[in-house]
């Protein structure tokens, strides 16, 4: 990659790195969103420790959601499975449809506050595009290099570890990324039944109708959401290479 | 030495391969012909088992493929297919170590064999053995794939339209490549092709198919004179018959004593490209000479021409 197509990346790191750590040094730019004397930076807690946990419930979440889509995905496409396609496919599209706010409002009653609901209503969101993704993958390795490989010899296993997942990596990863970015913003209405995110800053925000705060919750997960987004296109790219895709094939 | 005994494949009601049975001896080379639906696909992957026959069996030296598991018969039989099916994501070299990788050789051991393939088909391992399949062009994979299917040394091999995706030139060169590293290695091939020059070119014996059934197996010359059946005939194709069956004469078969004047032809050329010489420098005799180039005798158009003909 160039310097050049690299610098606005490396340089919205560094401002969100200096903005979670050293947020006072950037109040000149929010006091004229302020009213009433009203703080211009968030002060209610440390921004770099919401997000971290920001970060870290959206990757358990995404991390659950591709353990289950993967395996899932394996599953239907393997002759023994292939009827539960259907089945499989209803599930995680209702994971998708039911929107995550309603999950968390029948979470909350079951599991308590805090991070668990919120991880429900992640993980939940987070399936379909793994899951469709794993099986656009999987369904798109081509024919003939399938049908070699199983004239060579080589076990359903052999066939799924050295053929299937390694050329439907790239496109799996571009579900992952998909769901990760989805879970970034979904993570933030996790706030409102208690579970520590970016989601505080922008309701203390709304509650005492400081712009400032909204702006700088809304902010940080924007930064991270570029920055993911971009770091896993780059991970992308070297998996299509990787199973033998000229650069330019590969989203 | 393989025995196809009553093989059969039905799908339901449907026979699509309609017990068959012929034997290929080692070291020859057997091409199955026939419309598109013939059946000749099925056949060759009931040999590796890749369809599961509805009755009949089939037999490697002896030994009955039922009777070894799925796996360890396929690794013991090279399988070239239409687009070869190499793997994207792994290199030429890789790519050509997949059998013996599944076998478990060392690592020593593979390379050495990979380079002596990458050799054998004039690739020059330094500038291939690193690339991937996408920066070959056809030919070139082509090459890696029979390469790859060649690596454990399996005594048969299958190969269905191996060259269908190559085009007209490049797809001689690499029959004549085939022929001349199955002459070497002395693998018995069971080749699928629905193009019946190439059919003519390689094989020791052909497999007529239609609808399931094999209506005939037998050497070209003799598929040629005496056609089982109308089909055969119509797929030799009668007007082509004279024309193919010099070209499965050597101008050894119809030399004659004395000499000519002109560029001598080889004994090793077929009477084919003989006569075509013949016709195109306005001549009615050439003089033949020897591999080293030493004078034999002469050939004549009249001497060719017998040789065209059917003979009852």
């Amino acid at each position: 990659m160039s310097l050049r197509s690299s610098a606005p990346r490396v340089a919205a790191l560094l401002l969100l790195v200096a903005f979670v750590t050293a947020p006072q040094l950037f109040s000149f730019a929010f006091e004229p969103l302020t009213a009433n004397n009203a703080p211009a930076i968030y002060n209610q807690g440390s921004l770099l420790s919401l997000t971290l946990s920001h970060l870290r419930i959206v990757f358990l979440a995404t991390l659950a959601s591709t353990m289950l889509a993967l395996a899932l995905g394996i599953f239907v496409t393997r002759p023994s499975g292939h009827e539960f396609l259907p089945l499989s496919r209803s599930l995680v599209n209702i994971g998708q449809t039911f929107p995550p706010i309603a999950v968390l409002a029948i979470a909350v009653p079951l599991v308590g506050f805090g991070e668990k609901p919120t991880f429900i209503a992640l993980f939940l969101y987070g399936l379909l595009p793994i899951f469709e993704n794993t099986l656009s993958g999987l369904t798109g390795v081509s024919p003939q290099a399938l049908d070699a490989a199983k004239g060579m010899g080589m076990s359903p296993r052999q066939r799924l570890f050295q053929v299937e997942l390694p050329l439907a990596l790239p496109v799996i990863l571009a579900g992952i990324r998909l769901s990760v970015i989805i879970s970034l913003g979904t993570a933030t209405i996790g706030s409102t039944v208690a579970a520590k995110g970016l989601g505080e800053v922008i309701i203390a925000g709304l509650q005492s109708n400081n712009v400032a705060f909204v702006l700088q919750g809304g902010l940080v997960v924007a930064l991270l959401a570029v920055l993911i987004h971009d770091g896993l296109g780059i991970a992308e790219r070297v998996a299509a290479r990787r199973s033998g895709r000229p650069l330019d094939e590969a989203r | 030495m393989i025995e196809i005994e009553h093989l059969t494949k039905r799908y339901g009601a449907a026979a699509i391969v309609d017990d068959v049975s012929f034997r290929v001896e080692e070291g020859t080379v057997a091409a199955v012909v026939g419309t598109s639906g013939a059946g000749k696909s099925t056949l060759l992957r009931m040999i590796n088992r890749l369809v599961e026959p509805s009755a009949g069996r089939v037999l490697i030296d002896g030994q009955d493929t039922m009777a070894i598991p799925e796996d360890a018969l396929r690794h013991r039989i090279g399988y070239v297919i239409q687009g070869y099916g190499l793997f994207p994501h792994r290199t030429v070299a890789e790519n050509i170590a997949t059998v013996p990788r599944l076998l478990g050789w060392d690592r020593r051991q593979i390379a050495a064999r990979v380079e002596e393939l990458l050799d054998l088909f004039g690739l020059d391992p330094a500038e291939f053995a690193k690339k991937f399949p996408h920066q070959l062009s056809g030919g070139e994979q082509q090459r890696v794939g029979v390469a790859r299917a060649l690596a454990a040394r399996p005594a048969l091999l299958l190969m269905d339209e191996p060259f269908g995706a190559l085009d007209p030139v490049i797809r001689h060169k690499a029959q004549d490549e085939l022929l001349s590293i199955q002459r070497r290695l002395g693998t018995t091939v069971v080749l699928v092709t629905h193009d019946m020059n190439e059919a003519f070119h390689l094989a020791d014996r052909i497999a007529v198919m239609n609808q399931g059934r094999l209506l005939q197996y037998a050497a070209p010359a003799e598929l040629l004179t005496r056609p089982a059946e109308a089909f055969v005939e119509q797929l030799v194709g009668s007007a082509e018959r004279p024309f193919r069956l010099l070209s499965l004469m050597r101008v050894q078969e119809a030399v004659e004593p004395g000499t000519a004047e002109g560029e001598p032809l080889s004994v090793a050329d077929t009477l084919h490209d003989a006569l075509s010489r013949l016709i195109w420098l306005g001549r009615e005799v050439l003089p033949v000479a020897d591999a080293s180039g030493a004078p034999v005798g002469r050939i004549s158009v009249s001497r060719i021409l017998a040789h065209g003909r059917a003979r009852a």
